[in-house]
């Protein structure tokens, strides 16, 4: 029930630290949008200046139309979950819950309702009158969530709601937050380092760094398509691996190389890239592009590629190999292969990639050259 | 067998660190028991005897007899009910005055320091000085704020002489001169408090009174009750200014438990009587402090 948008905004702490530069962002109504970014790339401050907990330096804050810039944070219908959870230490969970809903004057019976429901859902039921002081960090941390989730407000900002629980409790509330945000269609930016998060459960992602606002879209459009090296090195795990190359014009056709990789472009590409032939760029190979049979890496049959195994990390249903290409010498790269052979470290494994997967990006900007669109599956 | 050695030293120095201790304190203790505690026996001892100090010595012993003299005393038991009105009025006015100033310098961002500064000024001066001072500027005829307040067409007023005055004169030098006590305190308090559940209150729908209301005072009870306590303790005490500013009166109007006490010694000489008086303020207070104590220990 709110239409979020940042114009130009810019946060200055102390006329020093630029944390947030000039963010354009639009979050449509009832929309889930996930911020991902690095440590100290400005997605709290972000978050903060929408609930209005931070001034906005230079820019404007709409929401659904309306500049909210100078509106106190009480007068915003927002809910926030803090990363250090900013519980009221002086009251029981209870009351924790509670408290936003008395100021709005709802009715014991509609708490109680509320409650109750929120406490099922997020497994704290047994603990509603303990202190916060009296629980465990995965404990505050849901009851942090809860806070938010009871108020039902216009927009949820979620600042790593997730951070502190254990993978399955995580995974579980990963679905219950998605179900909510159906149920309630209110508008949720959830602020996350977790990948798995940032894939699943935004209908879009915002990739910041620095302060500034990398690429925004839907997540499998952003790891088809990464803007630049960045984003390539940042989204999914293991990443992309990134290796300094160079186009090679030759028999009227593109070759990527690299040490150790020489890979004909098809043809849609050469076209889009022949701008840069015969010039430096940066080659990127998703691991997940390498497979162990020809047959699988794509239409074309893929390329095969020799390569040392380094070392091996059983993951269970997968394998990620790091090896090198050209022998010990050349450059390492990580593949994803499936699960259910033994690979021994030293071997040579002949591996095909899919050469229609192939990324590359300039030099100088990092940006990713314009290629004709993947299809999006 | 290397490590049973290690192991076993620190325990042995620490019991030494302990006798050593308790000797390093003996001399202060020593001094403290000479100058503390043989005053406060001897005055318990004499509160058992008639003793007067046109005759003097222990040669009566009457038991309860002067504690049971004094609670029947009316003069005594209207210098505690003067005292105790005193204490409810200076306490809660301070208090209110104090909590408001704090709260305000707690927002203040710029000349935090020198508005400190100014405030703590009263604090560290003498309350003899403070009676002295304040008793020039009450002067019905030459003080300065009859003078003041004439230029603004008010009559001027007998600020200590008059009955229904006086009292309430020396309750205002009081918060005059303590105030900056509750506010030193009461702000250290708030600068301690943690700024995180003001933000989620504020998000929460929370106007400035309501976090007042369900975060600052909650959170602030543990060192609103010590200082409320520490400033009663101090109050029930108040000597100094009734003796520099009105002698307990007119009449008997501003006549405090401690300056009631002084008086029997010293203007009715009699001691075994005074040193009773003595010894039942001493239970109140110790009573006060005993709970203060225990809110104190509530906190950590
Ligand atoms: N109160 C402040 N005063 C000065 N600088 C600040 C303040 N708060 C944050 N910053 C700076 O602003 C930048 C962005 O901080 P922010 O908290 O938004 O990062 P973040 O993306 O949320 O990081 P994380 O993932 O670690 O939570 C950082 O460089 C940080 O040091
Ligand atoms: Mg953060």
């Amino acid at each position: 029930m709110a239409a979020i948008e940042l114009r130009a905004v810019t946060k200055t702490y102390a006329n020093v630290v630029s944390a947030v530069r000039n963010v354009d962002l639009t979050i449509g109504d009832g929309e889930f949008m996930v911020f991902l970014g690095p440590s100290g790339c400005g997605k709290s401050t972000t978050l903060r200046m929408i609930a209005g907990l931070e001034d906005i330096t230079s820019g404007d804050l709409l929401i659904d139309g309306v500049r909210m810039n100078d509106v106190d944070p009480s007068k915003r219908d927002l809910a926030i979950v803090f990363q250090n959870y900013a519980l009221y230490p002086h009251m029981s969970v209870r009351e924790n819950l509670a408290f936003g809903l008395k100021l709005r004057h709802l009715e014991r019976a509609e708490i109680a309702r509320r409650i109750d429901g929120i406490s099922a859902m997020l497994g704290i039921g047994p603990m509603l009158d303990r202190r916060p002081a009296q629980l465990s960090g995965g404990q505050r941390q849901r009851v942090a969530l809860g806070r938010a989730l009871v108020r039902e407000p216009k927009a949820f900002l979620l600042d790593e709601p997730l951070s502190n629980l254990d993978a399955k409790l995580r995974a579980t509330m990963r679905t219950e937050l998605i179900k909510l945000h159906r149920r309630l269609g209110a508008t949720m930016i959830h602020v996350t380092h977790d990948q798995v998060e940032a894939m699943t459960m935004g209908e879009r992602i915002c990739i910041m760094r620095d302060g500034e606002v990398v690429q925004v879209g839907r997540p499998l459009d952003v790891y088809r398509n990464p803007a630049d090296t960045f984003v390539a090195g940042f989204l999914a795990t293991p990443p992309m691996n990134l290796l300094p190359g160079r186009l090679e014009a030759e028999g009227g056709q593109l070759h990527a190389v690299t040490d150790g990789f020489r890979c004909a472009l098809p043809r849609a590409y050469a076209e889009a890239y022949a701008s840069h032939a015969g010039r430096e760029v940066i080659i990127g190979l998703r691991p997940e592009d390498f497979h162990e049979t020809p047959d699988r890496a794509g239409a074309l049959g893929g390329l095969p590629v020799t390569l040392t195994v380094t070392t091996v990390e059983a993951l269970g249903p997968e394998t990620v190999l790091m090896a090198s290409l050209m022998g010990e010498a050349g450059p390492e790269i990580a593949t994803r292969v499936d699960f259910g052979r033994e690979y021994e470290v030293g071997s040579r494994v002949t591996l095909h990639y899919d050469t229609a997967q192939i990324h590359v990006f300039d030099v100088e900007t990092t940006k990713a050259l314009a290629r004709p669109l993947v299809s999006a599956g | 067998m290397t490590t049973s050695v290690v192991n076993n030293a620190p325990n042995r120095i620490h019991v030494h660190d302990r006798r050593f201790g308790w000797l390093l304190t003996m001399p202060g203790l020593a001094l403290l028991l000479l100058v503390i505690a043989f005053p406060v026996l001897w005055a318990l001892f004499t509160s058992l005897f008639e003793y007067t100090l046109i005759n003097p010595g222990f040669h009566t012993y009457v038991g309860a007899g002067n504690y049971a003299k004094a609670l029947g005393d009316p003069e005594f038991l209207h210098s505690i009910r003067v005292t105790a009105m005193f204490v409810v009025a200076v306490v809660v006015l301070e208090f209110a005055l104090g909590f408001l100033i704090a709260l305000m310098l707690n927002d203040t961002e710029r000349g935090k320091d020198l508005y400190y500064a100014i405030l703590l000024c009263p604090l560290l001066m003498n309350p003899v000085v403070v009676g002295l001072i304040w008793r020039m500027f009450l002067h019905p005829s030459l003080g300065i704020v009859n003078y003041l307040l004439g230029r603004i067409g008010i009559p001027p007023v007998n600020w200590l002489g008059d009955v229904d005055v006086a009292f309430w004169t020396i309750v205002m030098v009081d918060i005059w001169h303590q105030v900056s006590f509750m506010i030193v305190l009461l702000l250290a308090g708030l600068a301690a408090l943690p700024r995180e559940p003001y933000e989620a209150a504020r998000v929460d729908g929370a106007s400035s009174l309501q976090c007042f209301w369900h975060i600052t005072l909650p959170l602030m009870r543990p060192v609103i009750v010590v200082t409320l306590l520490i400033r009663m303790i101090f109050a029930v005490k108040t000597y100094d200014l009734v003796y520099i500013m009105t002698r307990g009166g007119p009449g008997v109007a501003t006549d405090f438990i401690s300056y009631f006490i002084y008086r029997s010694a010293f203007v009715g000489l009699d001691l075994g009587e005074a040193s009773a008086m003595s010894g039942i303020l001493l239970v109140i207070v110790l009573a006060m402090t005993a709970y203060l104590h225990r809110s104190m220990r509530a906190i950590s």
